[in-house]
């Protein structure tokens, strides 16, 4: 198939979704991973959308947002209209304050009756990502109602966890009656919203007034990602309609093996994706040599995608490059540092991979895990992350348990999140039977009072839990030098590693009233006091040197830092282009820009750096691993130190 | 008709199912107080946590009163038609039961 057809039959479908089609509102979401080129696009969209005469609203929840590289202007937290584009104006919401806020307005009718110090801990318990949720729900509903415009345009998207959240408001009236409640908020302030909260799930589901679309880059694990979010929105009755893969690589510039085999594997996952994914229309834009900024850019945009234009890759332009090109890189980086980051001492070393999905982590993890066992050091890779794919990194299988993966001192396993959900459901039930063998209540009826338990099970707080049992459970793993996770995806990673510390302050709330000593604080204590330890762990950032994944990872660093104490110990900057292959203006520019963001990572983070390659194919296989590990930072060196000193004769 | 009213410290959850250990106090509170308004035709069974529920709290001056003089530790607070059965622990099932054949008893004398 060639470049040119797919945006021409694109061109009625994708503008027919996103474009207003009666007297109300179309309200049109993005959702997709950072780094997949999702503001660009809804900036795009939503600068076509104005250009075509429609009052458009372009609504950013981005933590770290970039509006104003790409229109040239400061934005903020207020409604502004853009200077250059008549009938367009947009706003940055600060999820972080819109959180902040949430919570004060819950604890400020409780100031009254309770002293600082215990205002202080419910505030520490409303520091809960289900909390930020919610408030990040609420930024979705106050702009859902906007007559004033044809068209708003949502740079993120409700994900299904936080609609399914938002849907109980149907269920609260039985909920309340019981007495029980989620960690939703206080009832009174939540049955003045219920209303607001029922028109907007009413308008999401509605397929004539909203949009959804997905922006993914042209591979399997982006492919992949967006068909398991679209299957969780559909299961609420929100149809999927849009996918737009961004970022493929343009056929004129790839003039070499390397690059046009990864040519030839991106339009096959375009392909793939337009044969599988159940949207009503797909389209599809280039990789710039540059980054997307400036009107004409975003008219590229929006002209491709709406109306079957054809892209402007303008390669002859891009010469503003110092000198050949070639980077410093041993500059960068200090092999010797990353070794001692990476090597056991007396304890077991635990190494952390943690980064967005679709940085690479897992492979980084498991090519981590491969030399450090073929240093000699009894190593176990985990993985924490449901998406994860160490069966297909290993060629082998990988279970709930460790087992070899063929490799002598190494072995894997993968969280099975339906298994652990199994064990933590059978230790809580046992549990309580247990404690009504002990009880004197005489006239309880004990079979109910179980399947009480048994129902309250079936939430995702306990799928949360269970996840986080299992994940401690590693901790205690025996003879392992090294046991490397590969976590999951940084936000939900976060989430994992809080709970323990949340848990732990709930419990001290908890007993100070009731003195009742949780078993399970003491362990969770000493998995949270090994992770504080830089000398028993080590937490690896994984990031590519772009813009989106850079500060995300900055911003998680910064998270676990202020929230858990933990430090980042570790950089790694993956898929650098290679010197050797894509010798022309494009890669030129796209390698000077990749030095920059190097840069400013070495900048931001206060770390050791571990570069990494692009590869032709990601490695699979022991062989190929090992031969990946040799061409990172200090992966190569592990073996050489970490080798018993015997000179063989 | 009598009412049951249990005021609760601020807490995620009163089920005492969604943390690493199920609290036995809340998952017995809880069980208990459903077979409660099964077992008793024209009973009304409220619970109130100052998390969730704080209106509850500065509405009702007494239940106010109680956490401004003691704090919260003088939490759960059981009230039986509006008379405080318990204060600082949980009833079990047989004394609820008795609680409010007490408080029936009462009202027909």
């Amino acid at each position: 198939m060639s470049q040119t057809e797919r945006p021409t039959d694109s061109k009625t479908s994708a503008r027919e979704i996103v474009e207003p089609s009666g007297e109300e509102t179309e309200f049109v979401f993005f959702s997709g991973k950072g780094g997949v080129g999702k503001s660009t696009v809804s900036c795009a969209t939503a600068t076509w959308l104005a250009d075509n005469d429609y009052e458009t609203l372009l609504v950013t929840t981005d933590p770290a947002p970039n509006l104003s590289d790409i229109f040239g202007q400061d934005i903020g937290h207020e409604v502004t209209a853009i200077d250059d584009i008549a009938n367009l104006s947009a706003i940055e919401i600060d999820p972080d304050a819109a959180a902040e806020e949430y919570r004060q307005e819950t604890i400020e009718p409780m100031r009254e009756l309770l002293g600082d110090e215990e205002i202080q801990t419910v505030e520490e318990q409303l520091n809960s990502p289900c909390v930020e949720e919610i408030a990040a729900f609420d930024n979705f509903v106050d702009f859902m109602d906007s007559p004033e415009y044809d068209a708003v345009v949502f740079d993120t998207a409700p994900t299904g966890h936080t609609i399914r959240l938002m849907e109980l408001p149907s269920d609260w009236n039985a909920e309340l009656e019981k007495g029980g409640s989620t960690c939703i908020g206080p009832a009174a302030s939540m049955e003045d919203k219920k209303r607001d909260y029922e028109r907007a799930i009413d308008t999401l589901q509605d397929a004539e007034r909203t949009s959804f679309a997905f922006v993914g880059k042209p591979e399997d694990s982006s492919i992949d990602e967006i068909e398991r979010s679209a299957s969780d929105l559909a299961d609420l009755g929100i149809e999927s309609q849009l996918l737009i893969v961004n970022g493929y690589l343009p056929e004129s510039v790839c003039e070499d093996p390397f690059f046009e085999g990864k040519r030839a594997d991106e339009q096959a996952v375009i392909e793939r994706a337009s044969e599988e994914f159940d949207a009503d229309a797909m389209a599809t834009y280039p990789l710039q040599p540059g980054e997307i900024a400036g009107l004409d850019l975003l008219a590229d945009v929006g002209g491709v995608l709406y109306d079957g234009a054809e892209a402007t890759v303008d390669v002859g332009a891009a010469t503003d490059v110092d000198g050949d090109g070639a980077i410093d890189f041993d500059a960068m980086t200090d092999p010797d540092a990353v070794v001692d980051q990476l090597t056991p001492g007396e304890e077991t070393r635990y190494l952390f991979f943690t980064g967005k999905g679709g940085v690479g982590k897992s492979t980084v993890a498991s090519t981590a895990a491969t030399k450090l066992a073929e240093a000699g050091h009894e190593t176990l890779v985990v993985t924490t992350d449901p998406a994860a794919h160490l069966e297909d990194i290993f060629g082998e299988p990988v279970g709930h348990e460790p087992t070899s993966v063929g490799q002598e001192n190494l072995d894997a396993a993968r969280i099975d999140q339906e298994k652990a959900l199994e064990e933590y459901r059978e230790q809580v039930l046992d549990h309580v039977t247990e404690m009504y063998e002990d009880k004197e209540d005489t006239q309880i009826d004990v079979d109910a009072a179980i399947a009480n338990v048994e129902e309250e099970l079936e939430s995702p707080c306990a799928e949360e839990m269970a996840a986080l049992e299992k994940f401690v459970s590693y901790f205690d793993e025996d003879g392992y030098d090294v046991v490397v996770f590969d976590t999951a995806p940084t936000g939900h990673t976060l989430r994992l590693l809080e709970l323990p510390s949340d848990w732990k302050g709930f419990m001290d709330l908890g007993s100070l009233t009731k003195g009742a000593a949780p078993a399970k604080g003491d362990q969770y204590d000493a998995v949270i006091e090994t992770m504080k330890d830089p000398e028993q762990s080590t937490f690896a950032f994984v990031m590519y040197p772009e813009y989106t994944p850079m500060m995300e990872a900055y911003r998680a660093a910064a998270d676990l830092e202020d929230q858990v104490g933990i430090e980042t110990s570790l950089v790694v900057a993956n898929y650098l282009l290679p010197e050797e292959y894509g010798d022309n203006a494009f890669f030129a520019n796209r390698r000077a820009q990749q030095a920059q963001y190097l840069d400013e990572i070495r900048d931001r983070f206060d770390a050791p750096l571990m570069l990494a390659p692009l590869r032709q194919d990601e490695p699979i296989g022991l062989d190929e691993l090992s031969a990946f590990g040799e061409a990172i930072t200090g992966l190569a060196d592990v073996a050489e130190t970490e080798a018993p000193e015997v000179t063989p004769s | 008709m009598t009412e049951l009213t249990l005021y609760e410290e601020a807490m995620c959850c009163s089920t005492g199912v969604c943390g690493p250990d199920p609290d036995d106090e809340l998952v017995a509170v809880s069980a208990a107080l459903d077979q409660l308004e099964d077992a008793f035709d024209d009973l009304e069974v409220n619970r109130a946590n100052m998390q969730h529920n704080i209106d509850q709290f500065l509405e009702t001056q007494r239940i106010y009163d109680r956490v401004q003089e003691d704090g919260p530790s003088i939490l759960p607070i059981t009230v039986v038609d509006g008379e405080i059965v318990a204060e600082g622990e949980y009833l079990s099932y047989d004394e609820l039961t008795a609680a409010i054949d007490e408080s029936a008893t009462a009202q027909e004398a």
